[in-house]
């Protein structure tokens, strides 16, 4: 059932209005505070009062304006969209208050909270885009208002790396609006509300074309190797970018992009009888163990972070690839499992290095003394990552080897159980050396991050093991992944 | 008879009159010609005000000046095309507005009143371009606006500005002359200067050889007007080198006299029906490819900001050719969309860079760092500006990447449409180069940080100008709306 309301645009539109109220008053930290944190509740808010409807089966739709008839502005608050929303609307709020505390002592905070409010806004406006020239014009807006935020050291090395992040993500966007021209062209209708609108009676290679042209645009921001090269070097901008990058935003656009090419641009029925997406799936496999081994040698958390994000986005694309309806109950909720276990080691590595000063793995014997609950937090995400029962990443995988058996195709199970391995490879000397390896002489004393920086890393932590022990989390239902999968596959 | 047709010669007359009285009234007096200019183009605002209603409302109309019924008498002609002289009215006021603190401070005074007298004149020859009905008129104001574009070029008196200038003549003199010589061929066969009668006899009569020989020079002369590559070199230097409201002008409308004369022409040939316009239809698609890649290139390379807005012209006049050349539905409608919406874009361009330069007396990216903190607002116009301009949606910009990408793959010629969208890539590389030195990098003149925002007097121009490059992008629907029939009808004959 569709409604006409507000509430879909409302939501990119309060972080809009946020950004420019923190551009025009940012000066004063209270004032830049103030609408940060009003605007990220304000906008949970509005997203939430959306859920229980949605949960109903309601969709909520809003036109703005048309270009021509049947493209222009539009947005639509469907069971995908909406989950996509829930998760980063949801982690707007403790990553602003991360932030915070993160950049007291930064320059250029009212440049970096008023982009970062509109990352934020450009993140909803994707996961409520109704036709995908929205999708689009978000999708290229957040590679633009990124940009700021990850040369926002200034220092050469950052300039480089945000030449690099520009240069992928806007050919990738290049190949996004063409795979959109070629929809309208060949369809003349560009809605994101079906599941699928290209037919069996276009050309093999015309779809083809346009599957790699969509996927390749989207896959860029998703980190699909060979299209990854950007996030590495990104790390050099401030924690709470990279945890917005990694987390909520850019990457998340990626992924979420693909789950809309496959689900409602292409449909899983057209794509059944294509070879298409057997190989994105290979390439999705490929990019698990290849980046979890190149992780494996990174000595820089934020490095190895940036790697394990590589390896688990392409968790989605796998599951979203396998065409199954349990494959595709594991995409969707890993949007939010990976999104919260990184975010919270993103969260644990800002605040060890604030704290103490350090950056690579090496350095971090004997950190849990000193850092307890931090620690903590970070162990659990790593267990989540690792897929340990109880925790987040489990349910993850679990859905996804069935769908893999679903579908038939066993080996990917074996992938599976080779990147877990791989993750407790990369994962577990952390902890080990931060619990088990103290230095001698190290003093107990604790000396923990501050509340600002440590507060939103353990309530991030606990939602993991929410997320990985009941599917009743309270605002992240697992339901909503189910109506998401059932309006996809027709049942 | 109506009395609004009336109108029609007053959007000519208006400013040619302003433009003749410039030097009398404000000799010695460089306010009060900024104010006499200012006030001769609203009135000329005004009757296009109602031009354009009126042709919403009912259609083109035409006017015979002096009661001569055409082909004898002069035709004036209003049609959807003839909508942007709205646009021509608007920057003419605006790039007024804007030299009212900018003329005195760069020219000496007692140059000012014949500056603003050949501005004046300018818009007289783009308003008179645009509105005429029959050939010859067409040249008569070509040349009017190109005379007054080379003088206003060379207006500063500089050495370097009066070289840029002669280039500029050259070239300009030359295509002038190809255009006059097509005309004669066109009226010699026809015996008739009117377009819409000579569109019709060249149908009967079905001389092949002469009209390919008027096709081929309307068509060059019109392209080293419209800056196509390889006939471009004439205008880095000129638009670079003209105080910033004139370069505004001609990036922004001058150029564009090129491709509305191409307009002009497809509309003659098309509704002539004697020749195959296929040939000139890939040249122009190529020309329009290479151009946006070319002149993306050359503009990686330019250090002064003025320069890489002026080739960045080169680049977007390519996109429009290469709209006209697809002759699908769509790539013509994204053609004429961008003359509209570049007009705007480049205007807020040259406005705030020039502003910038009026303020810090620096042209370089080097020497311009950190102006972003100084002048927030007018780097605020200017990055709106970069961001429409590389396409950015929903930008005025992203309007023409979507619609001529699309034309081209409507038109079955993919091939361009993939090009198009890849080389604006191109075109992100100096703007964001840019963006970079005005807003992130450390200020080489550590003075600049003293600097403050522009006068009122400049700030209104680009604020309304880079507002209406936003909203432009998202009430895309009204230049379409306006264009579409026209469109239609022109392609008719085409079956399409």
């Amino acid at each position: 059932m569709e409604v006409v309301d507000i509430r879909p645009m409302l939501a990119p539109l309060i972080s809009f209005v946020c950004a420019g109220l923190v551009f025009a008053t940012g000066r004063a930290a209270f004032w830049r505070r103030f609408w940060s944190l009003a605007a990220a509740v304000a906008k949970l808010a509005v997203v939430m009062s959306m859920l229980p409807g949605a949960l109903r089966g309601t969709v909520y739709v809003f036109k703005l304006v048309d270009f021509t008839p049947g493209v222009g502005l539009g947005f639509r608050a469907d069971a995908l969209g909406m989950f996509f929303a829930v998760v980063s609307s949801t982690l707007w709020i403790f990553t602003t208050i991360y932030a915070i505390g993160y950049m007291e002592r930064e320059h250029s905070r009212m440049r970096f909270f008023g982009f970062f409010a509109l990352c934020v806004s450009t993140t909803v406006g994707i996961a409520f885009a109704e036709n995908l020239l929205t999708l689009f014009l978000f999708y290229e807006t957040l590679t633009i208002c990124t940009y700021p935020l990850v040369i926002h050291e200034e220092t050469p090395e950052a300039f480089k790396a945000g030449r690099k992040y520009l240069t992928y993500t806007l050919i990738g966007g290049a190949f996004v609006l063409i795979g959109t021209v070629v929809v309208y062209n060949l369809t003349g209708t560009l809605s994101l509300a079906h599941p699928g609108i290209l037919t069996s009676s276009i050309d093999t290679g015309t779809l083809g074309l346009l599957f790699v042209a969509l996927i390749a645009g989207f896959g860029v921001k998703a980190a699909i190797m060979p299209l990854h090269g950007w996030l590495p070097s990104a790390m050099v901008a401030p924690t709470p970018v990279s945890a917005l990058l990694h987390a909520v935003a850019v990457v998340k656009a990626g992924a979420f992009g693909v789950l809309r090419v496959i689900y409602n641009v292409f449909g899983v029925e057209l794509l059944r009888d294509l070879p298409f997406a057997h190989v994105l799936a290979y390439l999705a496999a490929f990019t698990i163990v290849t980046a979890s081994f190149i992780a494996l040698f990174q000595d820089n958390i934020k490095r190895r972070l940036a790697y394990s994000t590589i390896s688990q986005l392409s968790y989605i694309v796998l599951g979203a690839a396998l065409l199954t309806p349990l494959a595709a109950t594991a995409a969707i909720v890993h949007i939010a499992n990976q999104a919260f276990a990184k975010i919270t080691m993103f969260f644990v590595a800002g605040a060890i290095q604030r704290t103490t000063g350090k950056t690579c793995v090496h350095e971090l014997a004997g950190i849990g003394y000193r850092m307890p609950y931090t620690m903590a937090a970070f162990t659990i995400a790593a267990l989540s990552f690792i897929g340990v029962p109880l925790f987040a990443g489990f349910v993850t995988k679990w859905y996804l080897s069935l769908g893999a058996l679903e579908a038939g195709d066993w080996w990917f199970v074996v992938v599976l159980i080779a990147s877990a391995l791989l993750n407790a490879a990369y994962w577990l000397p952390i902890v080990y050396l931060a619990y088990f390896k103290a230095p001698p002489g190290t003093t107990m004393r604790v000396a923990e991050a501050r509340p600002t920086l440590l507060v939103p890393t353990l309530i991030c932590a606990g939602y993991v093991l929410l997320l990985g022990t009941t599917a009743n989390v309270p605002g992240m239902p697992f339901s909503l992944a189910r109506a998401a999968v059932q309006f996809v596959f027709g049942m | 008879m109506a009395y609004w047709p009336h109108w029609l010669v007053v959007v000519v007359v208006a400013p040619l009159v302003g433009a003749v009285l410039a030097p009398v009234v404000g000799r010695g007096r460089p306010k009060v010609v900024a104010l006499w200019a200012l006030a001769a183009m609203g009135v000329t605002s005004l009757a296009a005000l109602n031009l354009i209603v009126r042709v919403a409302e009912d259609g083109p109309f035409s006017y015979d000046m002096g009661g001569w019924e055409p082909p004898v008498g002069i035709e004036l002609r209003f049609d959807e095309f003839g909508a942007s002289v709205g646009i021509i009215c608007l920057l003419g006021m605006l790039a007024l507005l804007f030299s009212y603190r900018y003329a005195e401070h760069t020219l000496p005074t007692e140059r000012v009143p014949y500056y603003y007298s050949l501005m004046l004149l300018n818009l007289t020859g783009l308003i008179g371009f645009v509105v005429t009905g029959d050939l010859f008129n067409l040249f008569v104001f070509m040349e009017i606006l190109s005379l007054s574009g080379y003088a206003l070029v060379a207006v500063s008196g500089e050495r370097i500005a009066e070289m840029a200038a002669f280039k500029y003549l050259v070239m300009g003199a030359v295509s002038s002359l190809l255009v006059l010589f097509s005309i004669g061929v066109l009226y010699s066969v026809t015996g008739s200067l009117n377009m819409a009668d000579v569109a019709a006899r060249l149908g009967d009569w079905g001389a092949r050889s002469p009209a390919m020989l008027a096709l081929a020079g309307l068509s060059l002369g019109f392209m080293v007007k419209a800056a196509i590559f390889p006939v471009h070199i004439w205008l880095p230097d000129a638009h670079a080198i003209a105080p910033s409201p004139v370069s505004a002008i001609l990036s922004g409308l001058v150029v564009k006299v090129g491709v509305l004369g191409m307009l002009r022409v497809y509309q003659i040939f098309y509704a002539a029906e004697t020749l195959d316009l296929t040939g000139l239809n890939t040249l122009l698609v190529w020309l329009g490819a290479i151009s946006i890649v070319m002149g993306a290139f050359f503009a990686i390379f330019q250090e002064d900001v003025k320069m890489m807005l002026a080739y960045s012209t080169i680049s977007n006049v390519g996109y429009i050719m290469m709209g006209l050349g697809l002759a699908s539905s769509y790539g013509l409608i994204g053609a004429t969309v961008h003359v509209f919406n570049h007009a705007l874009i480049k205007a807020t361009l040259f406005l705030s860079a020039g502003a910038m330069i009026y303020r810090t007396g620096y042209r370089t990216l080097h020497d311009l760092r950190g102006v972003g903190k100084a002048m927030p607002i007018t780097t605020i116009a200017l990055s709106i500006g970069a961001i429409s301009i590389v396409g950015i949606p929903p930008t005025a910009g992203f309007l023409c990447k979507w619609y001529i990408a699309l034309g081209a793959f409507q038109a079955d010629q993919p091939f361009f449409g993939v090009a198009l969208v890849f080389g604006a890539l191109f075109i992100f590389v100096y703007y964001i180069r840019m963006v970079n030195a005005f807003y992130f990098q450390p200020a080489t003149h550590p003075e600049i940080a003293e600097v403050s925002e522009a006068p009122l007097s400049m700030l209104v121009p680009v604020i309304i100008l880079a507002t209406l490059c936003l909203v432009m992008g998202i009430l895309g629907r009204i230049p379409l709306s306006f264009i579409e029939p026209a469109v239609t009808r022109m392609l008719a004959p085409l079956g399409g």
